[in-house]
């Protein structure tokens, strides 16, 4: 018999995500779209934009673009979000 | 009392129990591993004296820490000698490196490999190769190195094929992708000096990156010719608007070439910046930049790469052989960039 140790990281119990609830509707809420800047991102998420306004009561979008595809959003973006946003949409599709 | 190793314990029958054990539980990259024990564990922490708990790195967009406990298991794993130790060390601090930006190449469907160009007296005592059969196969140390670096961003980072790692092609140097430069042949200054450091120190340059082009000229026997040949190459090459880093490999014969006409590596990069541009007309034709073609669109050229100095020069490769290669980096400069970390022995 032998022991052998796990190579994967195990979250540490004082790590913790603090999430914020989901709404239960999208009626009034302001909606945030993370553009990745990938070629028509900018148009499929316009696309969802105005879906959710039009069929779920949210009761605007912006959009906001990352710097490039390869890079998380920057703080910028993500401060602006905090502010002026209820929900937001972020994706990555090629 | 050496420090505890917190990591989670399992028993296995035998090594082959375990080697089943490691695939079932997805900790490996499709080959055998090496059982990873507390005293095989061990032996790597000792070599690059570090504690358990210490984090070589912290990958800021995944919130993952990396200790060197997780990263001597994976060592292990790799089927690493625990001297490979501080190279693997120095490496996973290059790719949690805020520059590299992990965000990018460890999860791209570009799928970049870690290209690792080890430099400084490590490099000849470790016996990693600079020679023949640069890419592989034949050299322990060329490829547990990086086979541990992929494990520990499998393993520790999340980087899973098919899920975190979307890569669409992958390649081969995704297993490992280690060199050394031939400094001992080489008439150039080496890739960790030209980067900051003395050439007494070890350093690992960690660059993501595609696959290895290969190239022939056996025709010139001038510094202008060979490399007219590699810049035609590159010319059009990976993502060709991405204006990544590249890297080129100039092995024994070519080396030799180039380096009699007193051509040095500063040269080299400016002359292939130059000669590696493309007309507006040409990549709007070959359906790489959007849009029409406009007037001056044929006499209005587009680097590469943003500068000649995106381009690193490294001297590796078999003595025989009329072949050197380029390396096309993975998406662009802004989105990941080469970065040199000093082997800490």
């Amino acid at each position: 018999m032998m022991e052998i140790l796990d190579p994967t990281t195990e979250a540490a119990a004082t790590q913790t995500i603090a999430y914020v609830p989901r709404p239960t509707a999208l009626q009034g809420k302001r909606v945030a779209l993370i553009q990745n800047t990938k070629y028509n991102s900018d148009r499929l998420l316009e696309r969802i934009g105005n879906i959710l306004k039009a069929e779920y009561g949210v009761s605007e979008w912006r959009m906001y673009n990352k710097h490039n595809a390869s890079v998380p959003a920057h703080t910028e973006i993500i401060e602006e979000v905090k502010k002026s946003a209820d929900v937001m949409v972020a994706g990555i599709g090629d | 009392m050496a420090a505890t190793l917190t990591s989670k314990r399992f028993t296995a029958r035998d090594e082959a129990d375990a080697i089943e054990m490691a695939f079932d539980r997805g900790w490996s990259d499709g080959l055998p591993v090496v059982a990873p024990t507390e005293a095989r564990v061990r032996a790597m922490l000792e070599a690059a004296r570090l504690e358990p708990s210490h984090q070589v790195g912290f990958v800021a967009h995944r919130a993952v820490s990396i200790t060197a406990e997780k990263v001597a298991i994976n060592a292990v794993l790799a089927g690493c000698r625990p001297d490979y130790m501080p190279v693997v060390v120095a490496a996973v601090e290059g790719i949690a490196d805020p520059r590299w930006s992990y965000h990018g190449p460890g999860t791209s469907t570009g799928g970049a490999g870690v290209l690792m160009i080890v430099n400084g007296p490590i490099a000849r005592e470790l016996d990693i190769n600079a020679g023949d059969n640069l890419f592989g196969p034949g050299w322990r140390a060329n490829l547990t190195i990086g086979r541990a670096v992929r494990l520990v961003m499998r393993n520790v980072c999340g980087s899973l094929p098919g899920l975190l790692d979307r890569g669409t092609l992958g390649h081969p140097g995704k297993l490992s992708y280690v060199i050394a430069e031939n400094e001992a042949d080489s008439p150039w200054t080496p890739v960790h000096v030209e980067r900051g450091f003395r050439p007494e120190q070890s350093a690992v340059t960690v660059i993501a990156a595609n696959g290895p082009h290969q190239f022939y000229n056996q025709l010139s026997n001038t510094a202008e010719g060979v490399l007219t040949t590699v810049a035609d190459d590159m010319r059009i090459s990976g993502s060709v608007m991405g204006q990544p880093t590249y890297v080129v490999v100039l092995a024994g014969e070519h080396m030799k070439t180039i380096a009699a006409d007193g051509w040095d590596k500063k040269r080299i990069r400016q002359f292939l910046f130059e000669k590696t541009q493309n007309s507006y007309a040409h990549l709007k034709r070959t359906q790489r930049m959007s849009g029409a073609i406009a007037s001056g669109d044929e006499q209005k050229m587009r680097p590469l790469v943003a500068t000649p100095d995106d381009i690193l020069v490294v001297a590796a490769g078999g003595r025989a052989g009329a072949f050197s290669c380029y390396i096309p980096g993975w998406g662009s400069a802004r989105s990941s960039q080469a970065v040199t970390k000093e082997v800490k022995r």
